[in-house]
């Protein structure tokens, strides 16, 4: 379809400063196009220069194929709707006189909203859901309401592209995926829309592509998966992340790990780490942070706790997906183990393939922690798991309940022990 | 919008000029001497039709009947310039009077009172002119003041209009030590008042009411999308620039007009809209024209109260307004902290 709002080269600002440098982007009908970045980068400033609220300093752009400039206030107002951040309303008028205004643009001087324009305006609140607030004074209606007011005031416009600029922000969770589930379809009706978000999982859910703004600059856009990666997160939000398949709407889902320059601890020893599924993540994390130096012990690739480990930049032993703990890989986690000053098993379950960790662990036992009992509910392995940990319980390691108590085990290990051999 | 607002808007209007009516015949009925309104609509329709005056007519033709015309026609001034300048900055606490305007134009009315004043026939043309570029040259200047830390807010705006209304006051007093012959004269002016009212004043006020009305009363649909702030007014189609500069314009007008004829008058331009706004609601299609003559009304009475209350003393009507109207800030400023 033909692009409805391009940018090219175009710088924007305000007077005396230029926010963001020969911006290049094209939003085609029928297309969601996300816009990402940190505070301050110059996302709204995009948008607002093409509404008039910030300056377009060199390059150009334009609507529908006409340059910004050609237009005046009052056709741009037909071809752009816009969603600010925050809807004022400190007047009384009514949901319906307020989403009239909407129709401004397409009334002659001295002329007032007729039937046609109620039809209209009723028609974009019931597609809102404000239908119902229609005759209630917009000075007391909630931050929610008011936004999604402020959507169908636009969409009253009739506009062929929609800006919004972080329009779900003040909403809950039924009418933020509401007002984007909408405002999809109206993009697959035609509609271009070009969107301000800060919740990545969201950007990458409902944007075609995306556009990525920081240090003043704006990337080429492109798919959610191709954009929002872990490299990404570390380089603009300065934020480590494990960035995986969302399995549900099949796009990313973005979890923060820490921010660069966040671990402060000053804990000092080596703690091997065996879990899967998840079971340690936590742990992980809280270790890494608190100063330790941690490793961890073999795990598939794809595994939860393997991608935070990855994202920490822990040592460890990667199997291939679905791979099993063969001879070799126990040989390297069981010379983990001799380095580690203490060795915790999370409350994982052991199967054929990941029993070799176990294995490996054989004479550590004095300085190991298990998480929860090992028992038929936990062991896949024919009873193997269960007779290897009674094997290491009866050689001095011992069972917590929990990940806390395992952690305090871990201080007092880590405390007690003299320093092991160093890293060679 | 629908056949029932505008049934509303033809009802509303109908009652306030109504009651307009009323009280005019009623300020014209009492004082000094007190006449009938059989007799005043005589003696009006007498000298309309330029049949010869019967005695008595002198007091209600020349004298109550012009005053009480001004009075309505200062009101209106000052109301509508008061929903004007509350739409324009989005905020119920702004007024010619508060902003600064009033003691602009009162400044620029002196000046011209002062350098005419041998030349009585120039004072015409020449008192509202200078009224008018006070009222612009303060409105101008408050506004730059309040917005050079940034977003115009409610407590710069105010703190801006009084800085420039002390400012404007001192200058104005040293004008009038150089002029002493004049200073009596113009220091019952300042306060506010219509005791010099007369036709010629009346024939002064009313274009300027009429051109200061034009831009507004026209573009009603506008000033509602003012109410949103300029940058959504932007996104919604309104060339907010330009069309704030026509409203700033038709503000001083009216402020200019009321000035030149009455001198400062306050609250007014604040309370009218205000208690408008609770009749009507903020649509400015009823809201201007209610304000407007709700204004006219607010002041033929104010002036009736300044005539009679302390007879045969008569009080200047700026302080009648200001004994209701500066309460009526307060409770507005207090509330409005509690809606914070």
């Amino acid at each position: 379809m033909s692009s409805q709002l391009s940018y090219v080269n175009a710088s924007v600002g305000y007077p005396g400063i230029t926010v963001v440098r020969g911006a290049t982007l094209d939003v085609s009908a029928g297309e969601v196009v996300g816009l990402i970045g940190p505070n301050g980068a110059g996302k709204s400033t995009l948008l607002r220069a093409v509404t008039g609220g910030a300056r377009l300093s060199e390059g150009s752009i334009s609507l529908g194929g006409n340059l910004l400039e050609t237009l005046d206030v009052n056709r741009r107002a037909r071809f752009v709707g816009v969603v600010p951040q925050q809807v004022g309303a400190t007047f009384a008028f009514t949901a319906l006189e307020f989403v009239l205004m909407g129709r401004h643009p397409h009334l002659g001087r001295l002329q007032h909203a007729g039937a046609h324009d109620i039809d209209i305006a009723e028609h974009v609140m019931e597609r809102t859901d404000t239908l119902r607030l229609a005759a209630e004074p917009v000075d007391t209606l909630s931050g929610g309401d008011l936004q999604r007011l402020a959507l169908a005031q636009a969409l009253a416009q009739e506009p062929s592209v929609l800006l919004l600029d972080e329009a779900t922000s003040h909403l809950d969770l039924n009418h933020r995926l509401q007002v984007l589930d909408l405002v999809r379809d109206l993009a697959d009706g035609g509609l271009a829309v070009l969107a301000v978000f800060h919740d990545l999982d969201l950007a990458a859910r409902f944007s075609d592509r995306i556009g990525v703004v920081a240090t003043g600059v704006l990337e080429p856009a492109g798919a959610p998966a191709s954009v929002i990666t872990a490299d990404l997160l570390a380089r603009v939000f300065g934020v480590r992340a494990v960035v995986r398949p969302e399995v549900v709407t099949g796009s990313v889902s973005v979890t923060p790990v820490l921010r660069e320059g966040a671990v402060s601890g000053d804990r000092d020893g080596r703690v091997l780490v065996v879990g899967g599924s998840g079971t340690a993540a936590g742990l992980l994390r809280r270790l890494h942070l608190e100063g330790y130096d941690v490793m961890v012990a073999a795990l598939n690739r794809g595994d939860v706790d393997q991608a935070v480990a990855e994202t920490l930049g822990l040592e460890r032993v990667d199997l291939p997906a679905f791979g099993e703990v063969d001879g070799e890989a126990e040989e390297v986690v069981s010379c983990l183990a001799a380095r580690a000053d203490a060795i915790v098993v999370c409350e994982v379950p052991f199967g054929r393939a990941n029993l070799g960790n176990l294995r490996a662990l054989g004479k550590a036992a004095s300085r190991m922690v298990f998480v929860g009992k090992m028992g038929p509910e936990r062991d896949f392995s024919d009873g193997a798991a269960t007779a290897l940990a009674g094997d290491l319980l009866a050689h001095g390691a011992i069972t917590v309940a929990d990940i806390d108590e395992a952690h305090a085990e871990i201080v007092r290990l880590t405390e007690h022990a003299p320093a092991r051999s160093p890293d060679p | 919008m629908t056949a029932s607002t505008r049934m509303r808007r033809v009802t509303v209007i109908t009652v306030l000029l109504a009651a307009l009516l009323l009280s005019m015949v009623l300020a014209v009925a009492l004082g000094a001497v007190s006449v009938g309104a059989g007799e005043i609509l005589r003696a009006a329709g007498r000298a309309i039709t330029g049949e010869p005056r019967a005695p008595g007519d002198a007091v209600i033709v020349d004298i109550r009947l012009p005053r009480v015309v001004l009075a309505a026609l200062v009101g209106a001034c000052l109301a509508a310039a008061g929903v004007l300048y509350q739409a324009l900055f989005r905020n119920p606490l702004a007024d010619p009077y508060i902003l600064g305007m009033s003691s602009g134009a009162g400044l620029g009315a002196v000046i011209a009172l002062t350098l005419t004043a041998s030349a009585t026939a120039l004072r015409f043309g020449v008192v509202p002119a200078g009224a008018f570029a006070g009222a612009v040259l303060t409105i101008f200047l408050v506004v730059k003041l309040a917005s050079l830390r940034g977003a115009l807010d409610v407590t710069s705006l105010l703190l801006a209009g009084v800085a420039i209304s002390y400012a404007l006051s001192a200058i104005t007093s040293f004008v009038m030590v150089f002029f002493r012959e004049s200073m009596a004269s113009v220091v019952f002016w300042m306060m506010g008042g219509l005791t010099a009212a007369s036709w010629s004043y009346v024939l002064m006020v009313i274009p300027m009411l009429v051109l200061g009305l034009a831009v507004p009363m026209t573009s009603t649909r506008e000033l509602n999308l003012m109410l949103l702030g300029e940058e959504r007014a932007g996104e919604l189609g309104l060339d907010a620039e330009r069309y704030k500069r026509a409203l700033l314009g038709s503000g001083a007008l009216l402020v200019a007009g009321a000035v030149s004829v009455s001198g400062l008058i306050g609250f007014v331009g604040l309370m009218t809209p205000h208690m408008a706004r609770l009749i009507v609601g903020p649509d400015h299609r009823l809201l201007l024209p209610a304000s407007t003559i709700g204004g006219a009304i607010v002041m033929v009475l104010a002036d009736l109260v300044a005539r009679t209350a302390l007879a045969p003393v008569e009080i200047p009507v700026g302080i009648v307004t200001a004994f209701v109207g500066a309460p009526f800030f307060i409770w507005l400023l207090v509330r409005r902290k509690d809606h914070r």
